[in-house]
C-alpha cells in the first residue's frame, strides 16, 4: 500500500505538532496533505473534498477532542468509512481513544512515534479500507442493511484476515434489522473462543433485544468489572437501566463520564439528573455541556434549557434567566430557537410565581408553533410549559400532534411520555399515547381498506389530507403515494398524479430512509411512470 | 502532594523524551559507543517513568486498562524487539512468532503489554551471553508471551516471589509493574493474566519470563 497518491487531512491545535507531523507523513510518502488548526477548519476542509486519510490529535483545545469530532464527521456522512482516521494521543489518552464506543478511530498511536511506525499504521489501515472496500461503501451510501448483510457474508466467505473487523459490522446490522437471534449466535460464537469487549457488549445488547433485559444487565455488569474502561458497556447498560431505574442509570452516567468526558454524555447525565430531582448535580451537568464546549458544534438548546430548569427548580430565579439569554447566544436565531426560550421563560416565571409573565412567554412560543413546523423536542416543551401553567387541553393538543406526526418515532414518543410524566400525568399520558398509535393505524388501515374496496378517491382524499398535515409520519406518505399510484393504474396515467405521487415518495423518504416499504413503492412508481415524469432517485 | 508527584514523573518523563532527541542528533553528528550507551540509558529511565506512573495511578484507583483486540501479528511487529539489541550487539534475537498468525486478534491494553515485554527484552539483554528468545503461543484458556535468555537466570529470592535482591542494585519496578498489568487484564468470568518467572534447566540456563493474557 503506497501513500503516494493519497489526500490527507492533519488536524493539530499546536503549530510545532503540525509541521513536526507534516514531515513524517511526508518522509512515510504522504505528499498532498492539508492541515486544520480546529474543530471548525476541519468540518470546513471535510465539507470541501474527500480525504483518504485523517491524522488528528486527540487534544484539540476549546475544551473539544478528536474524538468528538470524529463521531461529529461519521454521523453528518462528511467522512465515509472508507476514509481511514488515525487519532494521535498522549500516553494518559489513549484510554479514552482505544475504548470508545460506537465510532471508533481505525487506529491510534501514542507519542512519540517514529515515522516508520506512522507510515506502518497508516499502510496498515489503508490495507483494510481497500479489502473492506465494498462493505463501506454499501454502509455509507444509503441504508440498505440487507445488501450489506450480504457484503458481509461474501467477504467472510472469502476469510482473509479481516474476518472479525467484518463480524463486528454483521453483528450491528443484524441488531438493526432486528435479526436479534442471529446476532446473538454470533457474538456468542465469537465468545466461545475467547472473552472479548465488542462481543460481550454485543451479546448484552442481542440479549436485550429478544427480551432477556436482566440477563442483558448482569452480563453488562460482568463486562465492566473485567473492562472498566469500556465505553460502550456503559452506554448500553445506561440505556438499559433508563427505563427501570433512573437512579442506578445516572450512575452508570457518572462513571462514564469519569472514563471519558464529553458534552453528549454531560447532557445526557442532566437529563438523567433532572428526572430523578437530583437538580444540583443536573445543574454541574449542564452547565459543564454549556461551558467546556468553546468550539459550539457539540452543545445543543437542551443543554441551556436543562440548565434553566435545573436552576429554576432550586430557586435559582436569575441564572435560570441567564441560561435562557444565553441559549440566545449560542445558537442562529430560528423559530425554535426562539420558541424554545419563549417556553423555558414561561417555565422559569411559573417556578419564580409570575403567572402573567408566564402566561405572556408562552404566548409567544405558540405563536411561533402555529403553522406546526418546529422540531418535536422544542414543540413537547411548548407543551410542558402548558402544562406548568395549567392549560392542560393545549399540552394534549401539541403532544397529539406531534405524536400523529412523529408516531413511529420511539424516541419522540418517549419525550411526549416524559412530558406528561414531569405534569404529573404520567397514567394519562400512556393511555393517550397509545390511543394516538391505535388511530393512527387505523387510518392506515381504513385508507388502505377503502382503495382495495375500489373507493379510491376517498382513500387518497384521507391520506393525502393527513400526509400534508403530518410530514414526519412516514406511513401515511407511503400509502398516500400507493394510492395515487394504484389510480394511475387503475383510472389511468396523468402527469400532475406522478408529481403528486413523487412529492409523498421524498416526504416518505425524507421522514425515515429505512422504511421497509420504500424500495416496493419506488419499484412500483418506475414501472407505472413514463419516460420523462419526474425521477425519484436521490441526486 | 500527590498531584505533584504524577506532574513530576510528567516533567521527567517529557525531559528524558527531549534529552534522548538531543542524543540522536548527537549520535548523527558524531557517532560513539558512549553516545549509545547513555541513549540506552535515556530510553529505560523513561520507560521506568512510565511504569511508576502507572504503579502511581493504580494506587490512586486511576489506573484503567483499555482493552481491545489487536491483531497479534501487527502487534509483535510494532513491538520492536529487534531495537532492544545495542548496535553492533553480538546477541543474537531469536523470535517464535508463528503462532501470532493463527491465534489471529486477541483483546489486551496494546501499550502496556508492550511496555511489559520491552521491558522483559531489555532484562534479557541485560544478562543474555549470546541469545534471547522471543515467543508467542496460544495456551488452554488464554495466551503466552516468552523471554528467555541463556545468562545466569533469576536469582532464588526473585523466584520466591521477591521484586529485587539485595544486591542487584535494581529497583525492581520492572517486575512489580509487570505483575500488575497482567493481574489487571481479566475476563468477565473472572480469570485473570499473571506473569511466571523461572529458570530453564536445560542446557542453555537462563532467565524465563512468562506473561499469561486470559
Amino acid at each position: 500500500m503506497d501513500l503516494r497518491g493519497k489526500y490527507g487531512l492533519l488536524i493539530d491545535d499546536i503549530a510545532e505538532m503540525r509541521t513536526t507531523v507534516r514531515i513524517q507523513l511526508a518522509d512515510s510518502g504522504l505528499e498532498k496533505c492539508d492541515a486544520a488548526r480546529n474543530i471548525k477548519e476541519a468540518i470546513e476542509r471535510l465539507s470541501q473534498r474527500r480525504y483518504d486519510l485523517i491524522v488528528c490529535d486527540y487534544n484539540l483545545g476549546q475544551g473539544a477532542d478528536g474524538q468528538q469530532l470524529l463521531e461529529l464527521v461519521r454521523r453528518r456522512q462528511l467522512l465515509p468509512l472508507s476514509s481511514a482516521f488515525l487519532m494521535i494521543t498522549g500516553e494518559t489518552g489513549y484510554e479514552q481513544v482505544s475504548t470508545a464506543a460506537e465510532y471508533a478511530p481505525d487506529d491510534y498511536l501514542i507519542k512519540p512515534f517514529t515515522s516508520e511506525l506512522l507510515r506502518s499504521r497508516l499502510e496498515r489501515i489503508l490495507e483494510k479500507k481497500e479489502a473492506l472496500r465494498p462493505l463501506y461503501q454499501v454502509l455509507t451510501d444509503k441504508v440498505d442493511r440487507a445488501k450489506a448483510l450480504a457484503i458481509c457474508d461474501i467477504l467472510l466467505a472469502a476469510k482473509g484476515r479481516y474476518v472479525l473487523d467484518i463480524l463486528r459490522h454483521k453483528g450491528q446490522l443484524l441488531l438493526e434489522s432486528k435479526r436479534n437471534d442471529e446476532a446473538l449466535a454470533l457474538y456468542q460464537g465469537v465468545l466461545d473462543q475467547r472473552a472479548t469487549p465488542w462481543a460481550e457488549v454485543g451479546k448484552a445488547r442481542a440479549l436485550a433485544a429478544t427480551g432477556n433485559e436482566e440477563e442483558a444487565r448482569q452480563h453488562l455488569q460482568r463486562a465492566l468489572d473485567a473492562y472498566p474502561n469500556y465505553l460502550a458497556a456503559y452506554d448500553s447498560l445506561a440505556l438499559l437501566l433508563e427505563k427501570t431505574d433512573k437512579t442506578a442509570a445516572q450512575e452508570v452516567v457518572e462513571k462514564a463520564l469519569k472514563v471519558a468526558p464529553s458534552t453528549q454524555r454531560q447532557r445526557r447525565l442532566g437529563g438523567l439528573a433532572l428526572e430523578n430531582k437530583d437538580y444540583p448535580r443536573a445543574e454541574s451537568a449542564f452547565r459543564r455541556a454549556t461551558e467546556k464546549d468553546r468550539t459550539g458544534f457539540f452543545k445543543s438548546h437542551d443543554d441551556y434549557a436543562g440548565l434553566a430548569k435545573s436552576c429554576a427548580e432550586q430557586g435559582k430565579i436569575d441564572d435560570a434567566f441567564a441560561a435562557v439569554k444565553d441559549m440566545g447566544n449560542h445558537f442562529g436565531r430560528s423559530s425554535d430557537l426562539l420558541a424554545r426560550q419563549a417556553a423555558v421563560e414561561s417555565l422559569v416565571h411559573v417556578k419564580a410565581g409570575n403567572p402573567l409573565a408566564a402566561k405572556a412567554a408562552l404566548a409567544r412560543a405558540l405563536a411561533l408553533n402555529d403553522d406546526q413546523a418546529l422540531d418535536p423536542t422544542t414543540a413537547l416543551e411548548i407543551a410542558t410549559a402548558c402544562f406548568a401553567t395549567g392549560d392542560a387541553e393545549t399540552a394534549k393538543g401539541i403532544i397529539q400532534s406531534v405524536a400523529e406526526d412523529h408516531n413511529e418515532n420511539e424516541t419522540v414518543i418517549q419525550l411526549a411520555q416524559g412530558v406528561f410524566l414531569a405534569a404529573g400525568h404520567g397514567e394519562e399520558g400512556a393511555v393517550f399515547l397509545e390511543a394516538t398509535r391505535k388511530r393512527m393505524i387505523k387510518l392506515n388501515n381504513d385508507a388502505v381498506a377503502m382503495a382495495k374496496a375500489g373507493d379510491l378517491d376517498h382513500a387518497i382524499a384521507m391520506l393525502t389530507e393527513a400526509a400534508d398535515r403530518l410530514t414526519n409520519n412516514c406511513q401515511v406518505s407511503v400509502n398516500a403515494a400507493l394510492a395515487i399510484l394504484m389510480d394511475v393504474q387503475r383510472n389511468g396515467a396523468a402527469p400532475e398524479k406522478f408529481s403528486r405521487a413523487q412529492t409523498y415518495i421524498l416526504q416518505a423518504r425524507r421522514a425515515n430512509p429505512e422504511h421497509r416499504q420504500l424500495a416496493d413503492l419506488a419499484k412500483f412508481y418506475r414501472k407505472l411512470a413514463p419516460p420523462g415524469t419526474p425521477i425519484i432517485e436521490e441526486t | 502532594m500527590d498531584a505533584l508527584i504524577a506532574a513530576a514523573i510528567h516533567d521527567a518523563k517529557n525531559g528524558l523524551s527531549a534529552l534522548n532527541t538531543w542524543l540522536a542528533e548527537a549520535q548523527r553528528e558524531h557517532p560513539s559507543q558512549a553516545l549509545t550507551e547513555a541513549q540506552s540509558v535515556a530510553i529505560r529511565v523513561s520507560a521506568q517513568m512510565v511504569e511508576l506512573l502507572a504503579l502511581y495511578r493504580a494506587a490512586e484507583g486511576s489506573l484503567r486498562l483499555a482493552i481491545d483486540d489487536h491483531d497479534l501479528t501487527d502487534f509483535c511487529q510494532d513491538l520492536g524487539a529487534g531495537r532492544v539489541l545495542p548496535p553492533q550487539s553480538a546477541l543474537r534475537l531469536e523470535t517464535k512468532l508463528a503462532a501470532a498468525a493463527d491465534i489471529g486478534a486477541w483483546a489486551f491494553d496494546a501499550y502496556q503489554v508492550n511496555l511489559v515485554l520491552l521491558d522483559a527484552l531489555r532484562n534479557a539483554v541485560r544478562f543474555a551471553r549470546r541469545v534471547v528468545r522471543l515467543s508467542v503461543e496460544k495456551t488452554i484458556d488464554g495466551i503466552c508471551f516468552t523471554v528467555a535468555d541463556d545468562g545466569p537466570g533469576f536469582p532464588a529470592e526473585i523466584l520466591d516471589g521477591a521484586e529485587t535482591t539485595m544486591d542487584s542494585g535494581s529497583s525492581g519496578l520492572g517486575l512489580r509493574f509487570a505483575r500488575l498489568i497482567a493481574q489487571r487484564h481479566a475476563t468477565p468470568d473472572g480469570r485473570h493474566g499473571r506473569i511466571e518467572l523461572g529458570n530453564d534447566s536445560g542446557a542453555n540456563g537462563g532467565a524465563v519470563f512468562r506473561l499469561f493474557l486470559p
